[in-house]
């Protein structure tokens, strides 16, 4: 009769769990399977099957040639012969570097049609083919997004852009002392960075396209973490001219700042939900830095909620949200090692991606991919097929890897 | 007869009662104020923003000496403890009666931790020791804090200190 009564009341609790604590309440829910488990990528059943068709002009053949290589590289098509069955078909043509570009489906229907005119053959390629994707398969393309990254083969600490490839590699900061903590803007047009140039850390944002440079920050203390909200018009950062490090955000457009965390200890990290409408941050509170949710205020004075996310580790930093919005990814230490963990938001078990010194994850654009660094060296680690493979080798010590797109 | 056995499931545990309302009420503890006896004191402390950097001269543009032994912490440790007390007052004696005695308190962190988590703890060491020296009486105006983390390691210190460093 215990037994029935108990099984009653813990029905009852499992019925009424709650997203604020994902604790205790989820992981019982999750264990007899009522978690409202995300699932981290589906690989996909079938590929859709692409021909590349013909390319006219000057540049045409060099042009075909390149698309293939860039469409076998995406891993999203299977290219097909030219007398096989497609059920897409790309073609156009390249005069002097310039393309204009057509995705036909089956039935020969037009579903765009445009052109590239950026220098270089491969920048509009890879344009084209970020376009292919995006309107095949609803996610974006790799081949235009770009990785920042920190690395100290100057003797300094410098910030870096590169490709999905490791390839076309720039330092973008030549700062005094360094610079170090950057993330790039959603469409990859701006760096927000902490900045030593004057001995003390300053946050500022540089543009990629003209190369204007500006201070966000000029605030006493220290100002690092800095995120771009997901359409680009805010900043979320760590700040302690308060007297206290708390995680504020700024409005880029009228440069006011709101403090969103409630501190006592060491906030960090703060990463964005892809709605915008919340923040996960790492807090330490004196036994081991643990992750927090909290709500963006969307006006002025409105209350918002904060809450601890439970992930069963002890020590969890550098938390980053999915694109999807259906996982976080975070370092943790495991077998007293960094650790790269993913769990699903809400609810859900936390599975380690890569032990053995990995840190610092971030999730590619399509969110199939994960780049982190393990022992100064990037790396990008398919979710689906467990497989990686290092970007970028004799490249300094390499640090605090972000994605974007 | 179904609520009958309702009843009876609830009259054998006396304490399912209880136990229902405990477990309603769990998911909701995140929510729950905590009682004032369990608050740490340092807690409630009236914290004071920092005033303008200028002025200041940062250890990375020129080699400052430090003005007391460096302040030691343990790895997750960021409260001051009871060994840091006597350099702190020995300090804070010195410049009680120089109201023009400027301090810049400087983090630092070792190369393992997570760089984003190394400079907010090591800022919140070097604020932790400013509040000390606050309610040792030394004008908050005059105490500047940075939190390098291990962004300078090895040249910098490259464990958990605090250093302090006198400004003239």
């Amino acid at each position: 009769m215990n037994a029935r009564a108990l099984c009653f009341i813990t029905l009852l609790a499992v019925c009424h769990g709650t997203r604020a604590e994902a604790g205790i309440l989820e992981r019982v829910r999750g264990w007899i399977g009522l978690g409202d488990k995300a699932e981290v990528a589906e690989p996909k059943k079938t590929m859709p099957r692409i021909r590349i068709g013909p390319f006219t002009g000057g540049t045409g053949a060099s042009a075909q040639d390149a698309l293939r290589k860039e469409l076998l590289d995406s891993r999203e098509f299977f290219v097909a012969g030219t007398e096989e069955k497609a059920d897409f078909t790309v073609e156009g043509s390249s005069i002097g570097g310039r393309v204009t570009g057509k995705l036909r489906d089956s039935k020969g229907k037009d579903l765009f049609q445009r052109s590239y005119a950026a220098p270089g053959l491969d920048e509009n390629l890879k344009a084209f083919t970020d376009d292919v994707i995006y309107t095949v398969t609803g996610r974006p393309g790799l081949a235009t997004s770009r990785i920042v990254f920190v690395s100290d083969r100057t003797g300094r600490r410098q910030i870096y852009v590169c490709d999905a490839e490791g390839g076309d590699v720039h330092q973008v900061t030549h700062d005094k002392h360094g610079a170090v903590s950057p993330s790039l803007a959603p469409d990859s047009s701006m760096v927000a960075f902490t900045s030593y140039r004057s001995g003390f850390p300053v946050i500022r944002l540089l543009d990629l396209n003209v190369g204007w440079e500006r201070g966000v920050t000029d605030t006493p203390g220290s100002s690092f973490g800095s995120a771009f909200s997901p359409d680009g018009t805010h900043l979320a950062a760590m700040m302690s001219f308060i007297g206290n490090p708390e995680i504020f955000v700024s409005d880029l457009g009228s440069n006011t700042a709101a403090c969103i965390s409630d501190s006592v200890g060491a906030p960090a990290s703060p990463s964005w939900h892809p709605d915008g409408k919340q923040i996960v941050f790492s807090d330490d509170s004196g036994d081991g830095p643990k992750l927090y949710i909290v709500e963006v205020p969307q006006k002025e004075g409105q209350a918002s909620r904060l809450f601890r996310w439970r992930t069963g580790y002890h020590f969890c930093t550098d938390p980053e949200w999915s694109p999807d919005g259906g996982n976080i990814a975070f370092t943790t230490r495991k077998g007293g090692e960094w650790a790269v963990a993913i769990k699903p938001w809400p609810n859900g078990g936390t599975r380690i991606i890569q032990a053995g010194g990995a840190q610092h994850p971030s999730w590619s654009p399509n969110g199939r991919l994960i780049t982190y660094v393990q022992h100064g060296e990037l790396y990008v680690h398919d979710l689906n097929s467990g497989n990686r493979r290092s970007l970028l080798r004799g490249f300094g010590r390499v640090s605090e890897p972000r994605w974007m797109r | 007869m179904r609520m009958t056995n309702l009843r009876s499931v609830f009259a054998a545990i006396p304490n399912a009662s209880f136990a229902f309302v405990l477990v309603l009420l769990l998911p909701s503890c995140g929510s729950i104020p905590m009682p004032a006896f369990f608050k740490n004191p340092a807690d409630e402390a009236i914290v004071y923003a920092l005033g303008s950097r200028e002025g200041y001269t940062s250890p990375l543009s020129e080699p400052l000496k430090p003005a007391c032994p460096a302040l030691r912490f343990d790895d997750d440790e960021f409260r001051v403890a009871e060994s840091h007390e006597r350099p702190i007052r020995d300090l804070a004696k010195q410049i009680e009666t120089n109201k023009k005695a400027r301090l810049l308190i400087a983090g630092y962190a070792p190369p393992n931790l997570p760089q984003d988590h190394a400079r907010s703890i090591s800022d919140r060491r070097a604020l932790a020791v400013r509040q000390r020296f606050i309610e040792l009486g030394i004008e908050p105006a005059n105490l500047q804090t940075v939190g390098y983390g291990n962004d300078f390691s090895p040249s910098s210190p490259s464990s958990s200190v605090v250093v302090i460093y006198r400004q003239n």
